[in-house]
């Protein structure tokens, strides 16, 4: 398998395949920044939780370089994260518990994989999604989960280690692999999300 | 009048958590609903309901009863007056 | 490659075991009642009565943990009983789980608001991944363990993805299924949607309102034929058929004419080699949510051509147990064939006029059942269809 692009994005700026693409130091609402910097135009945007604007503004940044296939023919989703969607479940406990009334468009992030949706819905992806939650990001698990993706037939995996711990802290490393010929390994890999992160 | 429309539209920032918007972003006939307007949905109709309850003692039954009521701010200003008159 | 199911377990709010959840559905008694406890005394819940320190004690549980953990202890041991660990089969316990240890975290933030304790060492059950752990260290499992959190789909894909690792050589045994328990969180959330019915659920009912939330857990044992060599077990029935598709509509409600529930049906058809005639029976998903079970008697109506097989939605029976369901939901399917029984869809009176598809409203013995097809659609548009086969 191969690795064919990598996008990034945190508080600092968008990344693409290892370059600063924008910078986002110093912005307050680095989300929505991002978001007019890349001239898009989907309103659903405004609505999403951070996790999911991070999974967003990272696939329509990969999306500048790569063309992905059309409904997703042949390409598994693969994400994963510590926190789950911890920052969305604090804000909706609070919408219940201090502020009277339980919150639907909360509740309805209060869901990891409610990204995954996300992107679906944007792409007309219809393949199939998984979210798994995870101590911290592993590259090994993302090359077996995209072996056994490949091993049943899809050619494309879209993978995501994306987290939103607290305001401050969020991140997001998007990568595509496909199933054509070469080897990449585990070490690679967390070189490059290391080399974003700067661990 | 238009204070009410002003108001309605801090407090559907608030109310769906549209953080990334301001009140100027929000044109008063303009729909609310689909991709032409705000992009809200079934979801946030949800949340006009908890909206008009919380903030105007306005209790709606049925949400998809009222599909029209939360077509714009200027139908939902419309609607506060005329049940509070 | 066959994979093999060599055991399962369960426990819900009809019943502690296998045994008795069958002996719930043969007599027709739902385990959905009034909510006793504070955040569900306004709903009718599947809830289990036995408190935690209860679970504790009657199931004899070595292992501490949230009540989404413990649930997921007992019917995993269940399902796991009659097998041992040796060095020799590579076992492994893939958990779906959606709320986690949330059940602790919020009596523990409740305490320390009240200022009667203050213990941060409960909030290290908060962690999806921490309940699959605890699961796995009761029963010993080691050699691989993984969590999955995809909504309501959880169980389903758990099950989905043991099957492909036991295929890949990965894994020559994997005990895989979901767990939930009821939180405020849960309940809160639902509310806030509006989809509960504050009566008894209706699934594909004409006058369906909404779901009544349960919790529990559903853990069954797949197996590779090399692996049944050395332990002996005989199969209880085939996992034959497995897959997810992604909905691509809305984060939360299907789409009106079940485009992702049609892929994922098709999909699993299609793993298993079956024709859409060769179902004996269909679990739906069918949460009784005027949403859901308009666009999955859509789905059917497509997938089968109009002749859609014996269907019905034991949720009646469970109340909704979110990412336990899938589990839960297999351990059925497992009984239908086993005992060739049918289960009904409770509280059904009337067809859904758009559709007019009449599920199975008594219990139907003495059939030959070869083959149940059971979907989990998950919150994400994340839907998954397992089909479970005769051996």
């Amino acid at each position: 398998m191969k690795l064919v692009a990598h996008s990034f994005i945190n508080a600092s700026g968008l990344y693409v395949n290892g370059t600063r693409q924008i910078d986002l130091t110093g912005e307050e609402n680095f989300l929505k920044k991002a978001y007019s910097e890349l001239n898009i135009d989907y309103s659903k945007f405004h609505k999403m939780d951070n996790l999911s604007k991070l999974a967003f503004l990272a696939t329509e940044l990969m999306n500048e370089v790569v063309s992905f296939p059309a409904e997703g023919e042949g390409m598994q989703l693969i994400f994963a994260n510590q926190s789950s969607s911890k920052q969305t479940d604090m804000r909706f406990i609070d919408s219940y518990a201090n502020q009277g009334s339980p919150s639907p468009s909360l509740f309805v992030y209060t869901l990891p994989n409610i990204v995954t949706g996300e992107l679906c819905i944007r792409h007309k992806w219809y393949g199939e999604n998984t979210f798994f939650i995870q101590p911290a990001f592993q590259s090994a698990q993302f090359i077996e989960q995209a072996e056994l993706a490949f091993s049943k037939g899809n050619t494309q995996c879209l993978c995501a280690w994306v987290d939103a711990k607290w305001q401050g802290n969020e991140e997001c490393f998007l990568f595509l692999i496909d199933h054509s010929e070469g080897l990449l390994k585990p070490t690679e890999l967390l070189e490059i999300y290391k080399s974003y992160t700067h661990e | 009048m238009s204070n009410l429309r002003e108001e309605l539209k801090a407090q559907i920032i608030e109310q769906l958590n549209l953080e990334d918007l301001t009140p100027s972003d929000i044109v008063n006939d303009g729909p609310l609903f689909g991709d032409e307007g705000l992009g809200l949905d079934s979801i946030d109709a949800l949340e006009f309901i908890v909206l008009l309850d919380t903030h105007y003692g306005i209790k709606v039954p049925d949400p998809n009863a009222a599909r029209e009521i939360f077509h714009s701010v200027e139908s939902l200003a419309s609607y506060i007056e005329k049940t509070k008159a | 490659m066959s994979i093999y199911i060599t055991g399962y377990g369960v426990i819900s709010s009809i019943g502690n075991n296998v045994d008795e959840l069958f002996t719930s559905l043969k007599a027709k008694k739902t385990g959905i009642r009034q909510g006793e406890k504070a955040f569900t005394t306004r709903y009718k819940v599947g809830e289990i009565a036995f408190s935690d320190a209860e679970l504790h004690d009657h199931f004899q549980l070595k292992t501490e943990g949230s009540r989404t953990a413990l649930l997921g202890m007992i019917a995993a041991k269940e399902a796991f009983v009659g097998h041992e660990l040796r060095s020799d089969i590579r076992t492994g316990l893939i958990s779906g789980t959606s709320v986690g240890g949330m059940d602790v975290s919020e009596r523990e933030y409740a305490n320390y608001l009240n200022n009667t304790t203050h213990n941060l060492q409960a909030y290290g059950h908060h962690s999806s991944g921490t309940s699959s752990a605890q699961i796995a260290q009761e029963l010993g499992v080691t050699d691989f363990v993984n969590t999955i959190s995809t909504a309501c789909s959880s169980a389903a894909n758990a099950i989905m993805m043991g099957a492909r690792m036991i295929q890949k050589g990965w894994l020559d045994r994997v005990i895989v299924g979901g767990t939930d328990s009821l939180t405020s969180f849960t309940i809160s959330g639902f509310r806030s949607l509006m989809i509960f019915d504050e009566e008894w659920c209706r699934p594909f009912d004409e006058t369906r309102k909404g779901l009544n939330l349960g919790e529990g857990a559903g853990f069954i044992v797949l197996e590779s034929a090399k692996s049944m060599e050395k332990t002996g077990k005989q199969p209880i029935g085939r996992l034959s058929g497995w897959s997810n598709a992604s909905d691509a509509y809305h984060q939360t409600a299907s789409s009106p004419d079940g485009e992702g529930a049609i892929l994922s049906m098709q999909q699993a058809l299609d793993v298993a080699q079956l024709s859409p005639e060769s179902i004996d029976y269909v679990n739906a998903h069918g949460t009784a949510t005027p949403n859901n079970d308009l666009s999955e008697s859509k789905a059917f109506l497509h997938i089968f051509k109009g002749k859609v097989p014996p269907f019905s939605s034991t949720k009646a029976f469970t109340g909704h147990t979110l990412a336990a369901s899938g589990g839960i939901e297999a351990v059925i399917s497992l009984l239908s064939i086993q005992h060739g029984m049918l289960f009904p869809n409770l509280n059904h009176t009337q067809v859904i006029a758009e559709t007019g598809l009449q599920p199975v409203t008594e219990v139907i013995s003495n059939v030959k059942v070869n083959h149940v097809l059971s979907n989990s659609f998950g919150f994400g548009g994340n839907n998954s269809t397992i089909i479970i086969s005769a051996v």
